[in-house]
């Protein structure tokens, strides 16, 4: 996200979002969508809870010998012919792709969705090296086309009407374009087609990587994967020191729940299993593959509070129950990864600082830890980054204040007595239609965007005395 | 730049500092691949007729077409009707050898043109193969597997088994009988990790494809649409003498 973004404040992106009807619109019918699919896919698979179960017990295994699994996947990628990078930092991923495209003159470049390549920013890169990046998936396509970026991990464009699409591709691909879904996916598809075949670099993601067979792992739905790891010479494939698992075994269990998590299939279109470059007695399919191995922040949490994070699988599914995503869609959060899940990883790359202000923007109901498919904790989390802001000092003073006189208040029997006995008479002049809807002083920045009910006229132990 | 050492000693550190979150382990694995999955084939040759429904059903849930013939004979009959139906001219299939039949002897008569793929490697084949197979409408394969509970076909790449056919032409026709069916993910999991025990299989070919129906995408305002990028349309086409 650029620099120009963040400077606004994330309740000034937030209210933005908030007016946008449009975007309301269309991330209300979006999500409840993928909610829907979702849980009739779980609905009809009795067996799923208990798989996602061992999914979740897979990722921690990995994690408890995550050195070990790396080293056995590097060396079978090596053994099948491929080259591995290690890449401690986005700079250094970058780096490497340039300079692969340096040494060999490689100017066309065509890629599948990958939020890894997302993260590290590497189209801006590309371009000013004079590459040329082309996104492949549709999404990304339009997205890419309107210069703006993914406002959701599985459904980048979720934020454009077929309209602006349909005016998008008539400036940018010479024509006239009916606002038609069919009409203008089948114009992607013959302009992309002659990208793939001219492109000499693919660069993808990896959903997963299998260690003990040296396999990188798309999962795919349109064949933009497919095409970016056959057609050009040399595959570059980027991925977390996070997405590798033991074994094939494994692997089937993965596929079983994410699909389901994410649209609601069984299995996504296309799963691509991508063993080394091209074997010599094979016709097609790159000379060579790089698979370039990303930490960035991330093994810094391998002991640390956001360890659990590091099991996510990029399904999108905490994003679509999540009733602040749902209102203030992916753009607002200002980072590649929105959602409950994506303040947890703003945190891992940039810092407990970059989210001071997101790691508030949850509501902590607890749907995104329900529908994770690998159970990750979300809200506990937030609460924990939510404690070390406040004991790093990083949250503003007047915050920090308040929640130390609260967490007094909280702590004495007689100091929430006697704040339940202000309170009752201090309201009086605030309450309208049995809620509290403005409050005078620093108090009104809280009920400027929400109402809170009245401290109820007498308390729970009262009430229960005169039941006796 | 990282090198291996650094960035595997730094891991390898925070994993020593790291207690873990709950004690777990990693899926376990059939001891012994081979022997589960001859053991696997030998079941099957029991259970296909089930399987094979539930593979029907579910491949036309993913708007795949189902076609069921007698012999390896009758398979070029479906592919000139289906080509006479879309006025395509051009197929590209895999080579008669991996694909059990020669398409050429019974399409070119009937006006189609006809590129099969030539067996192993070499740039100038690769060359010629590839504007052959971008300019054909239907591309033929056989394939690996048919997984039941899920509608897909699963294509291991090798010699005269190259990636493109089942992808660049409008439409995938794969023909596949009862030994490739299997009811399961997790019984793809045991072939796969039979396929990886054998050092000469697991050089075969450096791709598999799982395909579940045709290409699809749903990024403009949700309406699902086919034919993004793959195929429009996927037939599987059931040889029963196979």
């Amino acid at each position: 996200m650029s620099d120009q973004t963040l400077r606004t404040p994330f309740p000034e992106r937030a209210s933005a979002a908030l007016k946008d009807t449009f975007l309301q619109q269309a991330l209300g019918i979006a999500t409840t969508k993928f909610i829907g699919l979702r849980q009739e896919s779980f609905a009809g698979f009795p067996e799923g809870e208990a798989l996602r179960d061992r999914a979740r017990a897979v990722k921690e295994a990995t994690l408890q010998k995550l050195d070990g699994y790396l080293a056995e996947l590097a060396d079978n990628v090596e053994r099948l012919g491929g080259h591995v990078h290690w890449a401690a930092t986005g700079e250094e991923a970058r780096e490497i792709i340039l300079r692969l495209c340096r040494d060999r003159g490689l100017r066309r470049v065509v890629k599948s969705k990958s939020m890894a390549t997302e993260e590290i920013d590497l189209n801006k890169a590309l371009e000013a090296a004079g590459v040329t990046p082309v996104e492949t998936d549709l999404g990304e396509y339009i997205i890419q086309l309107a210069h703006e970026k993914p406002s959701h991990i599985i459904a980048p464009a979720i934020h454009k009407t077929k309209g602006q699409v349909a005016e998008l591709f008539s400036k940018e691909l010479k024509g006239h374009f009916a606002a038609d879904p069919e009409v203008l996916t089948a114009a992607a598809r013959k302009e992309l087609r002659q990208k793939f075949l001219q492109a000499d670099m693919g660069i993808t993601g990896a959903n997963f990587a299998v260690a003990d067979t040296g396999t990188v792992v798309l999962v795919t739905n349109e064949g933009n994967g497919r095409m970016v790891t056959s057609l050009p010479r040399i595959h570059v494939a980027v991925m977390g020191i996070e997405k590798v698992i033991p074994s094939m075994t494994d692997l089937m269990l993965f596929l079983a729940i994410l699909a389901r998590s994410a649209t609601g299939q069984k299995l996504s279109v296309y799963t691509t299993l991508v063993r080394g470059p091209r074997h010599p007695e094979e016709l097609e399919g790159p000379e060579e593959l790089h698979l370039i191995l990303l930490d960035n922040g991330r093994s810094a949490q391998i002991a640390g509070k956001l360890r659990e994070a590091l099991y996510c699988l990029r399904c999108g599914a905490c994003l679509n129950v999540c009733p602040v995503y749902r209102q203030i869609g992916g753009h607002a959060y200002g980072h590649t990864y929105p959602g409950p899940i994506g303040i947890l990883l703003t945190a891992m790359l940039k810092g407990d600082r970059s989210v001071k202000e997101l790691a508030h923007a949850s509501s902590l109901c607890g749907a995104c830890h329900e529908v994770c498919p690998v159970r990750i904790d979300i809200p506990r989390m937030l609460v924990e980054l939510r404690e070390g802001l406040d004991r790093d000092r990083i949250a503003p003073w007047g915050e920090r204040l308040v929640f130390k006189m609260l967490g007094r208040v909280l702590g004495s029997p007689m100091l929430f007595g006697l704040a339940g006995r202000i309170g009752r008479v201090a309201q009086k002049p605030f309450v309208s239609d049995g809620r509290l809807t403005r409050l005078p002083l620093v108090f009104g920045r809280w009920t400027r965007s929400r109402d809170l009910p009245p401290v109820a006229a007498k308390t729970f132990t009262q009430r229960w005395k005169e039941l006796q | 730049m990282a090198t291996r050492e650094e960035m595997l000693g730094r891991i390898r550190r925070e994993v020593r500092r790291a207690p873990g979150l709950f004690a777990a382990s990693p899926a376990p694995r059939p001891a012994h691949p081979e022997e589960a999955a001859a053991a696997l084939r030998r079941e099957m040759m029991e259970r296909w007729p089930a399987a094979l429904a539930r593979f029907q059903e579910e491949l036309e849930r993913v708007a795949g077409v189902f076609h069921r013939v007698a012999s390896l004979a009758e398979v070029p009959g479906v592919i000139r009707d289906l080509a006479r139906q879309r006025g395509a001219r051009s197929v590209v299939g895999w080579e008669p050898a991996a694909l059990g039949l020669d398409l050429r002897a019974t399409l070119e008569p009937a006006g189609l043109s006809v590129t099969v793929a030539p067996p192993g490697g070499g740039e100038s084949a690769r060359l010629a193969h590839r504007e052959a197979a971008a300019g054909a409408q239907i591309g033929v394969t056989g394939v690996d597997w048919a997984l039941a509970e899920t509608g897909t076909l699963i294509l291991v790449s090798g010699s005269g088994r190259p990636r493109s056919t089942s992808l660049l032409p409008e439409t995938h026709v794969a023909v596949f009988g009862k030994g490739h069916l299997l009811e399961s993910l997790e019984q793809v999991g045991i072939m796969l990790e039979a396929l990886h025990a054998d050092a000469a299989r697991s050089l075969s070919g450096a791709m598999i494809n799982f395909i579940t129906g045709p290409s699809r995408t749903a990024d403009i305002e949700l309406t699902l649409t086919r034919g993004v990028h793959g195929p429009k349309e996927v037939h599987a086409v059931f040889v029963e003498a196979l």
